[in-house]
């Protein structure tokens, strides 16, 4: 059963004398009840719009958004059941951390017992236990961060909308809390939208992603999905850490398949048999295709992709190791250390098998096996 | 080329010491990090070489002369800026031959500004005004305006910090070789471990401006000198627990959420040491299903992916978290699960639970 | 979110019209003042139409006012230039001075520095009446007393106190690094301030000057006391107007009109800056 179903939203904000900007175009998005969703993007892509439309901070141009089966577009913001937590903290300032939080819960009617008794519960989750009597102004923005998603996160809503919510939060303390706040959501069976630009953020707290660029939604899928089977080359190249390796190969066929070379340095034999009806088509007909592999998939040491070392970085747990060949740069990442220097000439091993294929619009049309 | 030599040097603000005692020598050709949490006193260090502030004490020397209370236009020194700093009135070819300190005219200025911005990609838009340029090419061209005049000491307050995380990725594979061509001693100043030790031959850790380790990025990651450093250097950060190690049958073990592990042999002294800190990193720990001796049970709170590893909320009996971070397709896929916990003897550190350094001997990391 | 009901709009123009008209009346009554007669204005009640007269402008240009009772010198034109060399040299002096203070200001934290520029401030809060009656007798002393220099002085308490709290806040919005960078570049800090905070504060001083410029020219009580005929202003000048045998109204209306047609036109063309400049510069100061 879907909680939040947004059917055809567009928003287009129009102001005198300028263009009117198409901030979000045919979005199509369904949660279900107890699913953690990311809008992930980089700024201007919409994603901030699209959660302003569902707390009731912008309108809706056109398009309809239901939550729990009530439609909500038309409903001012404190009508629709959601709790939101501010990018931009938005603590009142005269009000002390704990009654802060507690300021959502009144309205609902609780005993005082109980509402001390849930504040203490929220805070202790997000560490905020010695600081329930300060006030805003003499905490760290990342005390304020966390205290701004505790009020939102104690509250009884349908929904919770959450803002770039740990984006200020202190490097030692952020994996600990993505667990915590993680756990919770699920344990209550909450549903929750955040909004970031950070991909780690994205694919540590949410089930799905909704990845969106120009106001366009590109893909909503699992992590897994999403790095496994991207739909288009917008998405391969934005998902990864390190984006992904992309390559732009001349096509010929060859022994039932095809043959894809970069120069005469790198070539790769696609089999016929791994490819669908329209992929052998598309590969038909266009001469020039773009691959892609991801970093983690390149094997370093073996293979017969010589490169040139440009760097070689040991970062505790995994090397970075990034060589050029054919003047394409190409980045592997492998969990041991590499001996290899600049200037070294060592083999890189890209197989046939790891490669994502896209067409010339940019669509995938074939995966690589197994992700 | 000269190195650059800090000599105690200490620094206040009112009641704040923001640099407490710190000495440093940077080779030429070599790049220190300087990495510390923010409000540790970096920028303030750079900002003293620079010439911005003067130290209360000590010494700084480039090239075996102090250059302390000479204004900060005869330094010889080079610096990019965290926001940039570009000036905003002149367009990048300007602000690039600002740096030439007026030394080179007509044909060899153009021919340097035109040979610096081909190094760094950037002489297609040196035509234009700051504002027109990406913050990718605003950085760039303040690194080429800080490496034009070949100054003898490199100054780099973050500079990718307000760049997006696919440049600062590119940069960060680009920079050691661009910073090494110039054979100046450099700093460099982030706050992002990672940054850190791909850029740097050694880092310098600052935690309340003081110095606490400086040595090469896998030594530091290896055997960080007190807990602090343990937690800065790793992501998600180091587990800790409370023990107090103690030997029985020539074994040596702690106490962990109930359960005793065995700890490395070699760390025998820290044995008679009390009230340590026992930190494992969380790529270190195996999660099974199978109970043992020496596993400690715990309960998964929540499954968060991340850097292509799958990082595992565990809560222990006692109600203390610890994080794994196991490969992406291990089999530990669902929360609420009951899973038990091991680690490697070598993998433990120990830290004196008063003071935060390390107890006993030098940890043991194999590379592969 | 949307405010454009039809109700709202028609709302929305008649508030603005009754707000125009409040301010804009005076003004425009004012201009048709001045191409009136002295008995047309006066009729009761006043008429809208009427037939225009350039006799007002004609009197005020050729200095020959003439009355019931006769003819009458009055060296209006003189009284224009002297606002304008008055005005001119007490800004230049007051930029000259203000600006390298605003900076010392904005960049260096010294001993008594919030005091001395609250100080220079405070000047603004006395009625100028409080420090003319001794002012006035130091002049005669010093033979300041009746000179375009000792006018331009006294006019520093007008427009120093403006322009090194306008600017000051421009000084402070610019980056210091910017500086910093400039300086790491070889250059000495007279180089920094003159190539890269003067230029970034540009906009900050143009609207400083124009605003002081603006309120120099406005002044009355301190040409009144301090400067006899030859050195008076419009605004002290247009006192001639009031003699023996009348007020000349639409003398009166004319000069006004001529007055401030300068300073307005000044204002039109610089509005940007100028509500930029107290925008940004002042309220951060």
């Amino acid at each position: 059963m879907a909680m939040l179903e947004i059917k055809n939203v567009d928003k287009v904000y129009s102001s005198r004398g300028k263009p009117p900007v198409h901030a979000v175009r045919a979005l199509d998005m369904a949660v279900t009840k107890g699913e953690i969703v990311a809008l992930l993007g980089s700024s201007g892509c919409g994603k901030t719009s699209t959660l302003r439309m569902i707390a009731g901070f912008e309108s809706v141009t056109s398009g309809a958004i239901a939550l729990s089966q009530r439609r909500i577009d038309e409903l001012p913001p404190a009508k629709r059941k959601v709790a939101m937590a501010f990018e931009g903290y938005s603590l009142y300032p005269p009000l002390t951390v704990r009654e802060n939080i507690a300021f959502a819960l009144k309205a609902q009617q609780l005993s005082r017992g109980e509402i001390s008794r849930r504040v203490e519960a929220i805070a202790r989750l997000v560490e905020i236990e010695d600081i329930l009597d300060s006030f805003p102004r003499a905490i760290s923005g990342g005390q304020q961060q966390r205290v701004s998603l505790a009020r939102a996160l104690v509250r009884d809503a349908d929904l919770y909308l959450l803002d770039e919510p740990m984006g200020q939060l202190e490097p030692q303390l952020r994996a600990v809390l993505r667990g915590r706040i993680k756990g919770l959501l699920a344990e209550r069976g909450m549903t929750a939208i955040f909004v970031t630009h950070d991909q780690t953020e994205a694919s540590a707290l949410a089930d799905r992603i909704a990845v969106m660029e120009d106001g366009v939604l590109q893909q909503f899928a699992s992590e897994r999905e999403l790095k496994n089977r991207p739909a288009n080359l917008f998405v391969a190249s934005f998902i990864g850490e390190p984006p992904m390796n992309l390559l732009e190969t001349g096509v010929a066929p060859a022994d039932g398949g095809f043959r894809l070379s970069v120069g005469s340095d790198i070539a790769f034999q696609i089999p016929g048999d791994t490819l669908d009806q329209a992929a052998r088509r598309s590969l038909e007909q266009g001469n020039r295709v773009r691959v892609g592999i991801r970093p983690q998939k390149v094997a370093v040491g073996t293979g017969d992709v010589r490169v040139r070392v440009v760097s070689n970085q040991w970062l505790g747990d995994q090397s970075h190791v990034a060589g050029e060949c054919a003047g394409h740069l190409l980045i592997a990442v492998t969990p041991n250390r590499i001996a290899a220097r600049a200037g070294d000439v060592i083999p890189f091993a890209l197989e046939p098998r790891h490669l994502h294929i896209f067409g010339a619009d940019g669509t995938c049309i074939r995966h690589a096996e197994g992700g | 080329m000269a190195r650059l030599e800090l000599n105690s040097v200490g620094k206040a603000f009112g009641a704040v010491r923001c640099a407490d005692d710190l000495s440093l020598v940077v080779e030429p050709g070599e790049i220190v990090a300087v990495f510390g949490p923010s409000g540790s006193g970096k920028t303030v260090l750079l900002r003293m070489i620079a010439g911005m502030f003067e130290p209360d004490d000590g010494d700084i020397l480039v090239g075996g002369r102090s250059i302390v209370g000479a204004p900060p236009e005869r330094r010889g020194i080079g610096m990019a800026f965290q926001n940039f700093a570009l000036f905003p009135h002149m367009s990048a070819q300007d602000n690039i031959a600002s740096g030439l300190r007026a030394k080179a005219k007509g044909g060899e200025l153009t021919s340097r500004v035109t040979s610096i911005s081909r190094l760094l990609k950037i002489e297609h838009v040196l035509g234009h005004m700051p504002r027109e340029l990406s913050n990718g090419q605003k950085q760039r061209t303040a690194l080429a305006r800080a490496l034009i005049g070949n100054p003898e000491v490199l100054l780099l307050d973050d500079p990718l910090r307000n760049v997006d995380a696919k440049l600062r990725y590119e940069m960060r594979l680009e920079l050691p070789s661009l910073l090494r061509r110039s054979s100046a001693a450099v700093l460099y100043v982030t706050q992002d471990y990672r940054e850190a030790m791909a850029i740097a031959d050694r880092i310098a850790v600052l935690i309340e401006g003081r110095l606490v380790q400086v040595a090469r990025p896998e030594e530091i990651y290896a055997r960080p000198a007190s807990v602090a450093v343990a937690r800065l250097f790793g992501d998600p950060s180091i587990n800790l627990a409370e023990v107090t190690p103690h030997t029985k049958q020539a074994d040596l073990t702690a106490e962990i959420a109930g359960t005793k592990v065995r700890l490395d042999p070699v760390d025998q002294q820290a044995a008679d040491h009390g009230p340590c800190w026992l930190g494992v990193r969380p790529d270190d720990l195996v999660v099974t299903r199978t109970a043992s001796e020496d596993a400690i049970p715990a309960r998964i709170v929540a499954i968060t992916p991340m850097h292509e590893r799958a990082v595992l909320l565990l809560r222990f009996a006692d109600g203390s978290e610890w994080l794994a971070a196991l490969p992406p397709d291990s089999p530990m896929a669902s929360a609420d699960d009951g899973v038990f916990v091991r680690f490697a003897p070598e993998a433990a550190l120990l830290f004196d639970r008063a003071t935060g350094l390390r107890v006993g001997l030098p940890h043991r990391r194999q590379a592969a | 979110m949307d405010h454009s009901s039809l109700a709202g709009r028609i709302f929305r123009g008649v508030a603005l019209a009754l707000v125009l008209v409040f301010f804009m009346f005076p003004i425009v009554w004012i201009l048709m003042m001045s191409f009136q007669t002295n008995e047309q204005i006066l009729r009761i009640p006043p008429h809208i139409l009427f037939e225009p007269t350039l006799s007002n402008y004609q009197a005020l240009i050729s200095g020959q006012l003439r009355t019931t009772a006769g003819n009458l010198e009055i060296p209006f034109m003189r009284n224009l230039m002297n606002s304008f060399v008055l005005s001119s040299a007490a800004v230049l002096l007051a930029l000259l001075l203000g600006v390298p203070a605003a900076y010392a200001f904005a960049r260096f934290k010294f001993r008594l520095g919030e005091s001395i520029a609250f100080t220079l401030l405070s000047f603004r809060f006395a009625p100028p009446l409080l420090v003319l009656l001794p002012l006035s007798l130091y002049y005669q002393q010093l033979g300041l007393s009746d000179t375009y220099f000792g006018i331009v002085w006294v006019y520093q308490l007008i427009a120093l106190p403006l322009i090194l709290w306008i600017v000051r806040g421009y000084f402070e919005d610019i980056s210091p690094d910017i500086e910093h960078a400039y300086r790491l570049a070889g250059h000495s800090w007279r180089e920094a301030f003159t190539r890269i905070a003067v230029p970034l504060a540009g906009p900050g001083i143009a609207a400083a000057g124009l605003l002081s410029f603006i309120f120099c020219w406005n002044n009355f009580v301190f040409a009144l006391i301090l400067a006899s005929a030859d050195k008076q202003p419009v605004t002290v000048g247009a006192l001639a107007f009031v003699t023996a045998s009348g007020i000349q109204y639409g003398q009166i209306a004319a000069a006004i009109v001529l007055s401030v047609t300068p300073t307005l036109l000044l204002a039109l063309y610089a509005q940007r800056y100028l509500v930029e400049g107290l925008s940004l510069g002042a309220v951060k100061g």
